[in-house]
């Protein structure tokens, strides 16, 4: 069986994260699915999707690395016109972070419950924000 | 206070109940990949860049190709949802043969506080006596006019229309009509900066980023195509905030606007203050 869910986030910064783990297991809990396996997709190229201890400090640690590690001011290819697209593309930054981050993450399902470690919370993370974005919830399994 | 006075509201989810409507507006205005979205994404976009109130610009095609990108009752319909947040113009196709009361309709009875004009999409020129009647309707009115000037990314639409050159007999006939020459009319900048030296009812936008990122576009054009103080010295009363959105956003354009290292002054004239005077006809400062 599966079971698929679309969760509408409307963020409102620049970097923002967002813990989405409720949402999640509340999915997964009334799914009907009693042992499989729980995907978390987002549909966007500059978001991610992390698995990390839901701690502020954590996630200050988390924004202020990838700032270093992607300055703003580089002199990125990706700073043009996109006929494809009608619009200037100059977010390299933020496709760059979400290509660190990784776009999904998998939880095993057990007796209706999607398993998790005690520290481990899911975040939707933008980098392009504020926008409307999507993320897509799958459970899969028997 | 900050006043984007180049906006298209092409996906604005509460004028975009028809899908060959929508894809009628991208097909024509060259935009592509986004998907409508609702006017409190738009608040929110506009609050986190401090943006107060936006110019929502319809195009109306219908000699050309046959419909409008955005229609004036759809722009009546947006500013009456958001009245303290947006500002509607109206457009009108020259050729249109009621053209002079569609306008007329427009100011008096949708209320809205200008006229867009795309002479490349349009097809024509705008020193071409068909116009006449309509910078007439809006001196009638006192209504001003954003004007496509430059290059433009719409598709079939010839650039040899939008050269600033074009617009200065207009200028010149009509001192007391207001006009923008939008996008600093690129590549032809110094055509723009010729006509804004020399007509006070001439203005200009900043909404062009057509290479590179924000920054390095401003810096190119703004310090170094011209020189640095240019506006400072010179255009400080004409030169208005504008992003031509969805092409091109405020989160970019802002931030790169701001390091140019204006004068306060100046930058709250850009931001606001020549906005005002534009749209709302109070006395020109010079």
């Amino acid at each position: 069986m599966v079971n698929t869910k679309c969760i509408v986030l409307q963020t409102r910064s620049e970097f923002q994260m967002i813990k989405i783990t409720e949402d999640i297991r509340q999915f997964v809990a009334g799914s009907g699915i009693k042992n499989g396996l729980a995907a978390v997709i987002t549909a966007h190229t500059t978001t991610g999707i992390m698995v990390n201890e839901g701690l502020e400090c954590v996630e200050t640690d988390i924004e202020e690395t990838l700032e270093r590690l992607i300055p703003k001011d580089a002199p990125y290819a990706h700073a043009h016109f996109l006929p494809s697209y009608g619009a200037t593309g100059s977010n390299s930054p933020s496709h760059l972070k979400s290509m660190l981050s990784g776009n999904s993450c998998l939880f095993v399902v057990q007796d209706g419950v999607m398993v998790t470690g005690d520290a481990q919370d899911v975040y939707f993370v933008e980098f392009d924000g504020p926008k409307s974005r999507k993320v897509y919830i799958q459970v899969m399994g028997e | 206070m900050i006043i984007d006075v180049h906006t298209h509201p092409i996906f604005y989810k509460d004028i975009c109940e028809d899908s060959e409507q929508l894809k009628f507006r991208k097909e024509q205005f060259g935009i592509y990949k986004q998907s409508p979205y609702s006017i409190e994404s738009v608040k929110i976009e506009m609050d986190y860049m401090n943006v107060d109130k936006s110019v929502l610009l319809p195009e109306d095609l219908t000699t050309q190709s046959g419909g409008c990108i955005v229609t004036n009752e759809e722009i009546a319909k947006l500013v009456s949802l958001e009245p303290d947040r947006f500002i509607g113009f109206a457009s009108v196709d020259p050729y249109r043969k009621d053209a002079v009361d569609v306008l007329d309709y427009a100011f008096k009875e949708l209320g809205l506080k200008g006229l867009k004009l795309h002479p490349s999409k349009q097809r024509f020129y705008p020193y071409d006596k068909l116009l006449k009647p309509i910078y007439e309707k809006c001196l009638e009115y006192d209504k001003p006019i954003m004007f496509h000037a430059g290059m433009t990314w719409q598709p079939d639409a010839p650039a040899k229309y939008s050269h600033p050159l074009h617009f200065e007999e207009v200028a010149m006939a009509y001192p007391g009509l207001r006009m923008c020459l939008a996008h600093f009319g690129w590549p032809w900048i110094h055509e723009t900066v010729m006509l804004l030296l020399k007509y006070p009812n001439v203005y200009t936008d900043t909404s062009l980023l057509h290479m590179d990122n924000a920054k390095d576009f401003y810096e190119q054009v703004f310090t170094r195509n011209m020189g640095p103080l240019w506006i400072e010295r010179n255009l400080k009363y004409q030169v208005m905030f504008g992003t031509n959105s969805p092409r091109f956003r405020a989160k970019r354009l802002l931030p790169a606007l701001k390091g140019l290292n204006f004068r306060p002054s100046t930058l709250e004239n850009i931001l606001s203050g020549n906005a005002e005077r534009f749209i709302g006809g109070s006395e020109q400062k010079w």
